[in-house]
C-alpha cells in the first residue's frame, strides 16, 4: 500500500477529529440547539453571566468533557507510541509499565481509607492520589527491572516486572473493592472503567499543560526512538544514551498517562490500537507517529465518548466498556491480518 | 463479521434494557420532579402524589406502575446529562447519591433540590417524613391516613410479637454475588429492626449492615429461619438448589424446610407498608403462630 504524505495524512485526521468534535459537542442526552450553543458562546465572551439551563449545560459539563476527551485521547495515543517504540513490541500499551493499575489503586486507596487520612485536598485529592499511585508503580517497574550486574534495564525484563506490578496492584485494587462498602465498591468500578462526564475546566487546564508539554517534549525524542528501533547495539553506535532515553521517555509517558487516568479513570485499549492502525497507513517513522498518534487517539476517544453517551440515551455507558468493546475486535482484525512471530 | 455480529447483538441487548427505554411522556410546561431514593418514592405514590414524577432512579421498584416511568440510573452512578434530560424542575433526593462529581455539576448549575428532614429511622421518624412529604405536596389528608394505616398495623405487630414464646434466631442473605460467599444482613440494618419488631431475632451479630461471610459462619450460626432476598431466591427456585448452597444445608432452617423468600427492598428502608412487611415476616417466622 501506498503511504499518504504526512501532510495529507494529517489534514484528513484533523478533519475527522474537527467532525467528531463537533458531533460530540453537539449530541448528548440533553438537545442543545446550534443556536443555543452559539448564543452560549456569544453570551460567555461577551461577559453575560446569567446565562440559560442549556447554556450552563454546554458550558460548564459538556464543553469540558468533549476537550478532556481530545487530550486524554491524545495521550493514550503518544503514550502507545512511544511505548511501542521504546519496547520495540507491538502489545504494549501505556497500561503495561504499571501505570494504570497503580493509579486504580491509589484511587481505590482514596475512596475506601481517603476519609479516614483527613485529607481535605478538595476535588484534587481523587487526581492526586491516583498520580502518586501512578508513579509509584512505574518507578517500582523501573527500579525492580534493573539488572543488578549491568545497572540496565531489558525490554523483556521491564515487560515481565510490568505484568508483575500490575498484577500486584490490581489485586489490591480487589482487595479494596472486597473490603468497601457498597457506594465506595461502586465508585472504584465506576473509576476502573473510565468516564469523562466529571470533567471540570480547572482539572482540564492541568491535564492540557501536561499533554502539550509532553507531546512537544516527545517530538524531540522521535529520531532517537527510530534509531532505537534499528536495535539497542545500532541505536548506540548512532550516539543515542539508551539509558537516558529510556529513562526520560518513561518518565514522559508515565507523568501524561498518570495525570490523564487521576481525572478520568482507568481507559483501556486506546493506546494499544490507535499505533497500530496508524503502521498500516503511514509507517513507522515516529516523527509522524507521534503526532498522529495524538490526533488519532483524539478521535478514538471521541468518538468512543459519543457512543457511550448515545446507546443509552438518556443513561450513559463507561466509556471504558465501549474503547474495549470497539477496541478489542479492531485488535484482533488487525493480527489476523498480520503475521506476528516470536 | 463475526466480531459486526457480535456488536451489533450486544448494542441491541444495551439497547432493549427495560427501564432505560421507558418512554418520557410528561408533557411541557409542567412540574417535573425526579425522584432519586427508593424511600421517598414509594411514598409519593402512597400519597397519590405522583403526577407529576418524570423520572427515578433504578432502586425505586414498588409500587409496580412505578417501573413504566424513566430512569435516571442507579443512584449512587448518576450522571448530570442524563438527569438533565429530563428537563426536572426539582431533583427530590436523599443524600445518598453519587458520584460526588455529579452533585457538585447539579449544583454548579442552580438545579432546585430538595431534601426532606432528616429522620431517625424509626417508626415515628417514618410518621414524621410521610407527613412533611403530604405537606410539601398538598397532600396532608392521604399522609394521615398513610401513617395511620402503618401505625395501626404496627401496633398489631407488636401486640402479637408479646404473644410468642420463642424468639427464632434468623439469617437474612442478601444472595446474588458470587456463589459461595453471603451477603448477609445484620445488627445495625434497618432488616434487624424489622425482625426484632416480628418477634426474630438476628443469627449474626456485627455492627456492620450487610457483610460478607464464609459458608463456616452461615454453618455455625445455625439458623431456625433464612430469609433469601428476592434476587438470588427466584434464580435458585428454577432449579430447586438451595441445599446445594454451601454452609446451608448443615442449617436447622434448611432441615425444617424453613427458607423463605422476600422482597429485598422492603428491608432495606421504613415507609408506609412497613407494618404490613413485618406482619409478613412474622408469618414467616412464626408458621405456627400464624396459620
Amino acid at each position: 500500500m501506498k503511504t499518504p504524505k504526512p501532510a495529507l495524512l494529517g489534514l484528513v485526521l484533523f478533519i475527522l477529529l474537527l467532525l467528531t468534535t463537533l458531533i460530540s459537542v453537539r449530541f448528548g442526552a440533553v438537545n442543545i440547539s446550534n443556536q443555543e450553543i452559539s448564543d452560549a458562546l456569544v453570551n460567555i465572551f461577551s461577559g453575560k453571566t446569567l446565562l440559560d439551563l442549556n447554556h450552563r449545560i454546554f458550558l460548564y459539563i459538556r464543553l469540558p468533557r468533549v476537550f478532556m476527551g481530545i487530550l486524554v485521547g491524545a495521550t493514550l495515543g503518544v503514550g502507545g507510541v512511544l511505548m511501542q517504540a521504546l519496547f520495540r513490541n507491538p502489545i504494549v500499551e501505556p497500561g503495561l509499565v504499571g501505570t494504570s493499575s497503580g493509579a486504580a489503586f491509589g484511587a481505590a486507596l482514596y475512596f475506601v481509607l481517603g476519609a479516614s487520612f483527613k485529607i481535605h485536598l478538595g476535588e484534587w485529592t481523587l487526581p492526586l492520589a491516583a498520580c502518586i499511585g501512578g508513579i509509584i508503580s512505574t518507578a517500582m517497574v523501573f527500579y525492580l527491572s534493573q539488572s543488578k550486574q549491568s545497572g540496565k534495564n531489558s525490554v523483556i525484563s521491564l515487560l515481565l516486572t510490568g505484568m508483575a506490578i500490575n498484577a500486584l496492584f490490581l489485586s489490591g485494587v480487589g482487595f479494596l473493592s472486597y473490603i468497601a462498602r457498597d457506594p465506595q465498591a461502586r465508585s472504584i468500578t465506576f473509576w476502573n472503567l473510565g468516564t469523562l462526564s466529571g470533567s471540570y475546566w480547572e482539572g482540564l487546564f492541568f491535564v492540557a499543560i501536561v499533554t502539550i508539554s509532553g507531546l512537544l517534549l516527545s517530538l524531540r525524542y522521535a529520531k532517537k526512538l527510530n534509531a532505537l528501533m534499528l536495535g539497542e547495539e545500532e541505536a548506540q553506535l548512532l550516539g543515542v544514551n539508551i539509558k537516558q532515553l529510556k529513562m526520560q521517555v518513561l518518565l514522559i509517558n508515565v507523568i501524561m498517562v498518570a495525570v490523564s487516568t487521576a481525572f478520568v479513570g482507568v481507559i483501556g485499549f486506546v493506546g494499544l490500537i490507535t499505533p497500530h492502525l496508524l503502521r498500516m497507513i503511514s509507517g513507522s517513522d515516529n516523527r509522524i507517529l507521534i503526532w498522529t498518534g495524538a490526533l488519532l487517539g483524539a478521535i478514538v476517544l471521541t468518538a468512543s465518548d459519543i457512543t457511550a453517551r448515545l446507546l443509552l440515551s438518556p443513561a450513559e455507558l463507561p466509556i471504558g466498556i465501549v474503547t474495549s468493546v470497539i477496541g478489542a475486535p479492531i485488535f484482533i482484525a488487525l493480527l489476523q491480518k498480520t503475521n506476528y512471530s516470536f | 463479521m463475526k466480531n459486526n455480529i457480535l456488536l451489533l447483538l450486544f448494542a441491541f441487548a444495551a439497547l432493549s434494557c427495560d427501564r432505560f427505554s421507558n418512554k418520557n411522556e410528561k408533557e411541557e410546561n409542567q412540574q417535573r420532579i425526579v425522584c432519586i431514593s427508593k424511600q421517598y418514592s414509594e411514598i409519593i405514590f402512597g400519597l397519590g402524589a405522583q403526577k407529576d414524577i418524570v423520572a427515578v432512579d433504578l432502586s425505586s421498584t414498588y409500587p409496580p406502575e412505578i417501573k413504566k416511568l424513566p430512569t435516571i440510573g442507579y443512584h449512587r452512578a448518576l450522571s448530570s446529562e442524563t438527569i438533565l434530560a429530563m428537563k426536572p424542575t426539582c431533583i427530590l433526593h436523599d443524600n445518598n447519591i453519587g458520584p460526588e462529581h455529579v452533585v457538585k455539576q447539579l449544583e454548579e448549575l442552580k438545579i432546585p433540590m430538595k431534601v426532606f428532614g432528616k429522620y431517625q429511622s424509626t417508626i415515628e421518624g417514618t410518621d414524621s417524613l410521610i407527613r412533611e412529604m403530604g405537606s410539601y405536596f398538598k397532600k396532608e389528608v392521604e399522609a394521615d391516613s398513610l401513617c395511620k394505616k402503618m401505625n395501626s398495623e404496627m401496633q398489631t405487630a407488636l401486640q402479637k410479637t408479646t404473644n410468642y414464646k420463642k424468639k427464632p434466631k434468623v439469617l437474612i442473605i442478601h444472595f446474588g454475588r458470587a456463589s459461595n460467599v453471603y451477603l448477609v444482613m445484620t445488627q445495625k440494618s434497618t432488616a434487624a429492626k424489622m425482625l426484632e419488631w416480628a418477634g426474630g431475632e438476628m443469627a449474626v451479630k456485627d455492627e456492620k449492615g450487610m457483610k460478607q461471610l464464609s459458608p463456616e459462619i452461615v454453618a455455625a450460626a445455625d439458623p431456625d429461619i433464612i430469609l433469601l432476598t428476592d434476587f438470588g431466591y427466584d434464580k435458585l427456585q428454577e432449579n430447586n438448589e438451595i441445599e446445594k448452597l454451601p454452609g446451608i444445608s448443615a442449617t436447622k432452617a434448611y432441615k425444617n424446610k424453613h427458607i423463605f423468600r422476600i422482597e429485598e427492598h422492603d428491608l432495606v428502608y421504613l415507609g408506609p407498608r412497613t407494618g404490613e412487611n413485618v406482619l409478613l415476616i412474622q408469618k414467616l417466622i412464626h408458621p405456627d403462630e400464624n396459620p
